[in-house]
């Protein structure tokens, strides 16, 4: 039985539950905001932080599209090792980030999350290219 | 087996990805939906009729999906014209209900905001695609 079967729902809907948590934390940004700074904090802050979180969520929109494209064109479709390291991607970046919406940490993680699940993904779709 | 030489393949291969992929997404959907219900029936002052409206309405939305997805599927293999008009049909009533559930049912949460609009882009495609799929079929008649 070809593992494709598995992979391929397994790794769109990873893709798209991170897609859904990233929006809702675009969403609801406020929180967040207010979790990175300083108890007492000026409107200058605020809205640097809020920019800074707004470029990232940001880039990470536009990587998704670009990830996207890259599932529904079928060109890495039969590289099991790729889908694997996406499906692995995915699912941490989600648990990770529900972790930081519920839990309310600071900005600077968003970054590392980013930067771990995202690194991970451009060199592997890189390599196939 | 392959045709060679004698008709050309009309399915439309984007068409069947939408449908496949489709069904697995209503699947996670409906499993999200059904936790969010409990999660806002427990949680949020709903009253008796409006909960049971808004339940049995998810009920009708999985069995008209299956409708939709079953029709469109076999109809975009078979290459059957009616098949595929059906599920375009019933795709009218499944995207009144999605947009019930993304702004007008009783509580909406930001979660269900989100997938119901994903939703809303899988049917917008299929019924372009659909709708291009059911004239290739018209035009280039086998039967």
């Amino acid at each position: 039985m070809p593992v494709q079967i598995i992979l391929v729902p397994a790794r769109f809907l990873t893709l798209i539950a991170h897609l859904v948590i990233v929006i809702i934390i675009f969403w609801s940004r406020e929180n967040s905001v207010r979790a990175c700074l300083p108890l007492d904090y000026s409107d200058e802050e605020y809205r640097s932080e809020d920019t800074r979180l707004v470029v990232a969520l940001s880039v990470t929109l536009g990587l998704f599209a670009i990830e996207l494209m890259g599932f529904l064109s079928g060109v890495s479709l039969f590289n099991n090792n790729q889908a694997l390291l996406s499906i692995g991607c995915h699912a941490s970046g989600c648990v990770a980030l529900l972790f930081f919406l519920f839990e309310q940490w600071t900005c600077s993680i968003y970054w590392w999350i980013f930067a771990f699940c995202r690194s991970v993904k451009l060199q592997s779709l890189f390599s196939l290219i | 087996m392959a045709a060679y030489g004698r008709q050309p393949v009309l399915s439309s291969t984007s068409l069947q990805i939408l449908f496949y992929l489709n069904g697995w997404y209503f699947a996670a959907f409906f499993i999200a939906e059904c936790l969010m219900f409990v999660y806002k029936g427990v949680l949020l002052p709903y009253t008796q009729a409006n909960l049971t409206l808004d339940v049995v309405l998810l009920l009708l939305f999985l069995g008209l999906e299956i409708l939709r997805l079953f029709y469109g599927w076999k109809g975009n293999l078979c290459q059957r014209s009616l098949a595929l008009f059906v599920s375009v049909c019933v795709l009218v009533p499944c995207a009144v209900l999605s947009v019930y559930y993304l702004i007008l049912q009783t509580f909406v949460l930001r979660l269900e905001f989100v997938l119901n609009a994903v939703l809303l882009c899988f049917y917008g495609l299929e019924l372009v695609l659909g709708l291009m799929t059911i004239s290739v079929f018209l035009r280039g008649n086998i039967y």
